[in-house]
């Protein structure tokens, strides 16, 4: 069970995420009212998701169509039937007093993942309800409610207890985030909570057989976060457990600013959700053609994408899996292969484009990056118009003003200088005027051979085409 | 007035119905009976001079120009509807429910919201927070409930048509307190959209009438597929007011074998016998049917009603709509003092017994039980038709009784509704009709049919009233 | 069913009692269970629950948004809202 490197002092930490993914529909998972985030407050509020006396559920077939779509990409086992039952609780942001979900019989089961060759298993994913959002910032002694959120549509994927340290938590959130993102099942934004992350960790010995008690920790809202939740969870867990303390089975919250979690505070009576199913909706029976219908709709998986990259563009494993990582990036690469070479697009888009968005810590669109100019600037760099070196700062000024790098390349005079002429008569006068370094190249001193390089660069302020000023120098210098 | 009559004048234009909406009014606002919760005059008339203007429109409508009272269970747009609680005394629902859609489209028009047991829980008006309906056979006794105003409204000749729900009878019971015919039709005819829910599972809207004609013209209206009600059934290719006349020919009865040994009231039973051989008489034969688990329904009925309706009441906490309480100190300070100031004592005992059911280390003693037991029912009901084709037996236990009975022994309450729960517990349709007189009030007998059989209880109960006056007695 | 189980029972409805009361309404509660323990006699392990009376299979709405925004209305039917929000007694959390 234990593997080494992730034991902590002794201690072998285990983790299970539950996460909940907001699904892209038009509309929520019971109401005919819009699903969209942003939106002014309370205007995309159906009679349904204000709870009125009287009203009933009916389910949405797209909310559906995305379990499956996920319970397909997962391997997992799609429901011949599924329940919804009804989990009941009062709070101010949930109008009926209690949440539409599913506890016995979800859309989907038993699913496994491949996180960095190893397999974490799916226990179940379910739909359900998302509550509306109480806020408490507007006033100072009452708290308001936003029931735009109320009643849209929720996957909550639950891992088994399969992974064994922060790290490994993350991936594996990540291996999550682009199975929903590739297929369109969600739009994964962690900052817009349309992808949320419950932790449940324990510590054990390696030898030990049983699982230790687990703490919950609450929605966690950021990938980073995730790691540091989860790290200091552990590291809490240790020192309470190796003081001779208990842990206690409790839901705590991470605290980002003080990067700490803490108890929720405990209520005087323990909740009890009093789950039964929820009468106004029977038994939904999922047929075999409804799946079917599903799969044949189905984007391409991460996995299906890298093998046709390597085959249909030449590429290596790692480019493959690099352009893949995010659909963004792989939809991007494929529009930019229509026109331009592929091994010389994958080559600027896994090195300077990546770099650029690492670095400023943007998705590719969201930046001023588009295939359009992307082509151009491969164009250029294939035809010999301008060198790697230059196609940097065309690039830098393409990131920063959103130009098309023919414009800019036009503009800054950038063009190379390929004209064996031009660069043959620049070249000589080069070794006119540095007849002592000509002296000692000739008597063996080859490395200076970078130093007439350089000037022939110096001269031509970088434009001129490196091969050629090679083969023109040494054949001048052969002389 | 009967239905039928009714509806002819104004089709012969003998009646407009703005004139048949101004005799309900005189008649509402003469009543002392407090049958009902509002009445919206100014509306019903405009209504019927729209109707009245649309002659042509409603003339063969099902409803046409008839007034009509709803329970006020049903939304009305722009109208309040209080389901007989304060909580939802200042209530004006944003939509119409579907049953108030269709019975406006057929040509009736609504005169009023009838009275009610608060959230449909009571089983004789006496748990409304407007206060308790009197009996028009006797204003010392209990209509029944908890359709009791709508019963009344029907008896008291205020309307010749009225909606009512029955979760464990309560259309059927006050039917039969109050000597009118009252239908529960199969689980799913009637759309639930709009209607406020007491115990989602059983819950049916169906109609209230001096005879099966009137049930009949009135389910037609009801009666519809509901996209937005996923238990809504398609409605069967069938006009029960043509159907009324089909011969079903020679039918097989089951009645029910030792029934006097559930407790029934001597004259009861005794009507009972003599509408058997009435039965008889019109060519029918009577069959003895075993059916001693029918007194389990009760324990089933008493969990599973009180854990739906625990949940089904938790939207009324005092944030988006109806009653809020003063005391606002904290957010739990205010659903505990909304619920407990703007719920009554039935309705808290109710939310208080479904809460327990459903509540860890009970549910499989109770909830899942409960479920089994109505498994058990059902399966019963389904190997009885295999033999026959309708079952014959008592409305009631009693008769009409005293106000404030219930106080001294809630129980025996409960147990008032012993014959009528089993049929919503297995969501089949049932038909109460007043089959005999005695103490000088009413008696009703109903009849089970199997799944959307409601045009066979409707003519065969029709045929029994062509031959017998006691739905033609008014107080 | 003793009193600390009420309070929780009282607690989870979100209904509250005066003590005074408790005794009275563990007795009213006790009283149905009376009725409703006949039941528990029956062994009816072979049988599966019944939720429904008719055993339907589901349906489902095509996922077609209305543009229904009745904002004006809802919040003026609330107890207490400003031109935005429902409002609530502060939530401490």
């Amino acid at each position: 069970m234990a593997q080494n490197d992730t034991i902590i002092k002794g201690w072998q930490p285990v983790i299970g995420l539950e996460v909940h993914v907001q699904l892209m529909t038009n509309t929520k998972l019971f109401s005919p009212a819009k699903n969209k985030f942003g939106e002014d407050a309370n205007t995309l509020v159906d009679l349904i998701d204000m709870g009125l006396p009287g009203v009933l559920p009916v389910l949405n077939e797209g909310a559906m169509k995305q379990g499956i779509k996920f319970g397909l990409a997962t391997s997992a086992k799609i429901a011949k039937t599924m329940i919804f039952d009804r989990k009941n609780y009062f709070y101010p942001d949930l109008p009926k007093g209690y949440q539409i979900t599913q506890l016995h019989f979800p859309i989907v089961k038993d699913g496994v993942v491949d996180v960095n060759g190893k397999e974490i298993r799916i226990h179940q994913a379910h739909l359900e309800e998302d509550a509306g959002k109480s806020m408490h910032d507007k006033y100072d002694n009452k708290s308001v409610i936003d029931l735009n959120r109320s009643g849209v549509p929720l996957l909550e994927i639950v891992s088994e207890p399969d992974i064994r340290s922060a790290a490994e938590a993350v991936d594996y959130l990540k291996k999550i985030h682009q199975i929903i993102t590739y297929l369109d099942i969600s739009d994964g934004n962690m900052s817009q909570g349309s992808m949320r992350c419950d932790a449940n960790i324990s510590i054990m010995r390696p030898e030990a057989e049983e699982y230790g008690t687990r703490a919950e920790i609450k929605n966690i809202n950021s990938f980073k976060f995730v790691e540091k939740a989860i790290n200091f969870e552990i590291k809490r867990q240790i020192k309470l457990l190796e003081n001779g303390g208990t842990v206690e089975q409790e839901t705590r919250l991470y605290d980002s600013v003080k990067d700490e979690t803490r108890s929720m505070r405990t209520k005087e009576f323990a909740n009890d959700y009093r789950y039964f199913p929820c009468p106004d909706l029977v038994p939904t029976n999922i047929s075999p053609e409804l799946i079917e219908e599903v799969r044949k709709d189905m984007d391409e998986l991460p996995e299906e994408k890298e093998a046709r990259f390597r085959s249909e563009y030449n590429l290596g494993d790692y480019e493959a899996q690099v352009l893949c990582s995010e659909k963004t990036t792989a939809n991007f690469y494929e529009e930019v292969c229509k026109v331009s070479d592929p091994a010389l697009s994958a080559k600027w888009i896994i090195g300077e484009v990546n770099a650029l968005l690492n670095k400023h810590d943007v998705s590719l669109n969201e930046s001023n990056i588009n295939t359009k100019n992307f082509s151009n600037l491969i164009l250029k760099i294939k035809d010999g118009t301008i060198s790697g070196k230059i196609a940097k700062e065309v690039l830098e000024e393409m990131w920063e003003e959103g130009s098309d790098p023919i414009e800019i390349i036009k503009s800054k005079g950038l063009e190379q200088i390929s004209d064996e002429g031009e660069l043959e008569a620049i070249a000589q006068a080069v070794i006119d005027n540095n007849s002592s370094q000509v002296e000692a190249y000739k008597s063996g001193k080859d490395k200076l051979f970078g130093f007439f390089v350089g000037q022939v660069m110096k001269e031509t302020q970088g434009k001129a085409n490196p091969g050629a000023v090679n083969q023109i120098l040494k054949k001048l210098l052969a002389n | 007035m009967n239905f039928k009559e009714q509806r002819d004048l104004f089709r012969t234009k003998k009646v407009s119905a703005k004139e048949a909406v101004q005799e309900s009014i005189k008649k509402i606002n003469g009543d002392n009976l407090n049958i009902f919760i509002n009445s919206f005059q100014s509306e019903a008339l405009k209504q019927a001079e729209f109707i009245d203007n649309n002659f042509d429109k409603f003339k063969d409508a099902p409803l046409s120009g008839v007034p009509i009272a709803h329970k006020d269970i049903f939304c009305t747009k722009g109208l309040p509807t209080t389901c007989g609680s304060k909580m939802l005394e200042n209530f004006v629902p944003p939509y119409d429910s579907t049953v108030i859609h269709n019975c406006n489209e057929a040509g009736s028009v609504m005169v009023g919201k009838t009275n009610m047991d608060e959230f449909a829980m009571g089983s004789s008006n006496e748990t409304s927070y407007f206060g308790p309906v009197s009996n028009p056979w006797n204003s010392d006794l209990v209509p029944g409930g908890s359709s009791g105003g709508a019963a009344a409204c029907v008896a008291a000749d205020i309307t010749s048509i009225s909606t009512g729900t029955d979760t464990g009878g309560s259309i059927r019971q006050p039917a039969a307190l109050c000597g009118v015919t009252g239908l529960k039709p199969t689980y799913g005819l009637v759309s639930r959209w709009g209607m406020i829910a007491f115990c989602s599972s059983m819950d049916q809207a169906g109609p209230f009438s001096r005879d099966a004609f009137g049930c009949a013209a009135l389910l037609d209206a009801m009666a519809s597929y509901d996209s937005k009600d996923s238990t809504s059934t398609e409605r069967p290719d069938k006009n029960f007011e043509n159907l009324l006349a089909k011969d079903f020919g020679s039918l097989k009865i089951g009645v029910i074998k030792d029934i006097d040994n559930f407790g029934i009231n001597p004259d009861v039973m005794q009507s009972y016998e003599v509408s058997k051989t009435v039965l008889s008489a019109l060519g029918h034969e009577l069959k003895e049917v075993d059916f001693s688990e029918l007194s389990t329904g009760i324990c089933s009925y008493y969990v599973i009603a009180p854990a739906e309706c625990s949940s089904n009441l938790s939207r009324f906490d005092g944030v988006k709509y109806g009653y809020r309480a003063s005391d606002q100190k904290d957010i739990s300070k205010l659903y505990m003092e909304t619920r407990s100031e703007a719920f009554g004592d039935e309705v808290k005992k109710r939310i208080l017994i479904g809460t327990h059911v459903l509540s860890a280390g009970f549910y499989d003693a109770y909830y899942l039980q409960a479920q089994k037991v109505r498994r058990m029912i059902k399966n019963k009901f389904e190997s009885i038709f295999k033999d026959v084709d309708l079952i014959f037996m008592p409305t009631t236990l009693d008769q009409a009784f005293e106000k404030n009975r219930e106080s001294n022994d809630p129980n025996r309450m409960y147990k008032e509704d012993l014959l009528t729960i089993p049929a919503n517990l297995a969501g089949l349709p049932a038909i109460s009709f007043p089959n005999g007189f005695k103490n000088n009030l009413p008696i009703g007998g109903q009849f089970v049919g199997n799944y959307f059989s409601e045009d066979l209880l409707l003519a065969t109960t029709n045929r029994i009233q062509e031959v017998s006056d006691w739905h033609k007695m008014t107080p | 069913m003793d009193k600390i189980e009420l309070k929780n029972l009282l607690f989870l409805a979100r209904i509250s009692a005066d003590e005074k009361e408790h005794t009275k309404i563990i007795e009213k509660l006790k009283n149905t269970f009376d009725l409703i323990d006949e039941m528990q006699d029956l062994d009816l392990s072979d049988l599966e629950p019944l939720n429904n009376p008719l055993e339907l299979n589901n349906v489902s709405r095509e996922d077609v948004n209305n543009d229904r925004n009745s904002k004006g209305e809802f919040l003026n039917n609330s107890p207490e809202s400003d031109e935005d929000y429902f409002l609530v007694p502060k939530i401490i959390e």
